[in-house]
């Protein structure tokens, strides 16, 4: 080994701090890190590293320039350096590639190869998958699980939460494309939309259902029964309801966020039997009263 | 070689205190599990450059972050580099 002044570049009567100076200037231009892909450097960066160890280090000095010890063993260790391990290729997040960012975003060849190159190895989150799927009304309001049929021959349970609305998006975390490195995959993004349905329509929570009743149901009030997404029910029809008359079943309409559920709203509609009958025709024509009153009296006529 | 934090304070010397501001710092970032981080021989011998740009070099923590960014930035390059060479031989990814 050579005498460590002259791998130094030091005078043997150079201070301390003339020494680290010294150290310093050359580890900064040798040291493996700083130089990834230079082979040499680690030879010269051992060299001079293990002559700054030596005369570093003021008793191990003092013994050199009195001639007890030789430069002999003053060179350091094996040593793995970080270069050694980041031109691995795990995808680690150390990587970076915003150093070439400006070239990928060209349109030829070179960007095309400098991409694949990225795509190859970075450590990529997969790509979120689109899908897009039509439910019942009802299946909306009461939540159930459908299944998506992929390209691919794969399948999705996709489990829809009571109260959707339409156009909702459901995210089923990781069913996505495959990641890349120790990038996860991607989610599965699924539009939901609701077919509309012949009886029900939906206001925010509520939900609005035109109900037929018969003419006596109307003047003569009775328990009849409505259907709800959940199920028929018994409601009263109040003696004297007319068309237009709204009930409120409450909690039966759609699940709110955060707990409880909004109303159906039954509006009744009143329907003549489908064939004129001669007794109820008998009966309005000497009805009095009925003759007498006139719903627009009051509106614009 | 997978070392748990305790493993990799003992094995490179450094501080706890010094660990976490690097941690902080994301000049390391070893991976996290359920039970704490896990520690790679590559996440070691990143400490271990750190502590030469600190000692040996007398790079202050600013000029670590600078020098830790452009180092990572390098291996970017040169693994794209690297790949590129691959493509050009007419060879596999």
């Amino acid at each position: 080994m050579r005498n460590p002044y002259e791998i130094l570049g030091v005078p043997s009567s150079a201070s301390a701090a003339d020494l680290q100076k010294a150290y310093r200037k050359l580890a900064k231009k040798l040291h493996p890190d700083l130089n990834p892909g230079d082979k040499t450097a680690e030879e010269k960066f051992k060299e001079v590293a293990g002559a700054y160890d030596l005369l570093g280090d003021a008793e191990k000095r003092k013994r050199f320039d009195a001639g007890e010890i030789d430069a002999t063993g003053a060179e350091r260790q094996q040593q793995h350096f970080y270069r050694d391990f980041a031109g691995a290729d795990d995808g680690h997040p150390y990587t970076n590639s915003a150093g070439f960012g400006d070239f990928m975003d060209e349109g030829d060849a070179f960007a095309e190869l400098l991409r694949r190159s990225q795509r190859a190895r970075a450590n990529r989150r997969g790509e979120d998958l689109h899908y897009q799927l039509a439910i019942d009304f009802v299946d909306s309001i009461v939540g159930t699980t459908k299944r998506i049929i992929l390209p691919d021959g794969g399948a999705l349970d996709v489990k829809i939460p009571p109260g959707l609305v339409d156009g909702q998006v459901i995210r089923l975390k990781g069913k996505g494309a495959p990641g890349a490195g120790k990038g996860g995959p991607g989610d599965a993004l699924i539009e939901v939309e609701v077919l509309p349905d012949r009886r029900f329509t939906r206001d925010g929570d509520n939900i609005s259902l035109e109900l037929p009743i018969s003419l006596s149901e109307a003047v003569l009030g009775g328990k009849i029964r409505v259907p709800t997404p959940t199920g028929d029910v018994t409601m009263s029809v109040p003696k004297g309801s007319n068309t237009g008359t709204t009930l409120r079943l409450r909690g039966k309409g759609a699940p709110r966020r955060g707990g409880g559920s909004g109303d159906e709203l039954v509006k009744l509609k009143i329907v003549l039997p489908k064939s004129p009958d001669p007794e109820l025709e008998a009966f309005v024509s000497n009805w009095d009263v009925g003759k007498n009153f006139n719903p627009r009296e009051g509106s614009a006529s | 070689m997978i070392m748990t934090k305790q493993e990799f304070l003992t094995s490179s010397g450094v501080q706890v205190q010094t660990l976490e501001f690097w941690l902080e710092q994301e000049w390391l970032i070893p991976e996290r599990t359920a039970d704490g981080m896990n520690f790679s021989e590559k996440d070691v011998a990143r400490a271990r450059l750190i502590q030469d740009l600190k000692t040996d070099l007398g790079v202050n923590d600013e000029g670590i972050d600078v020098v830790l960014h452009l180092i990572d930035q390098l291996h970017g390059m040169r693994r794209a580099l690297a790949q590129l060479h691959v493509e050009l031989r007419g060879g596999q990814a």
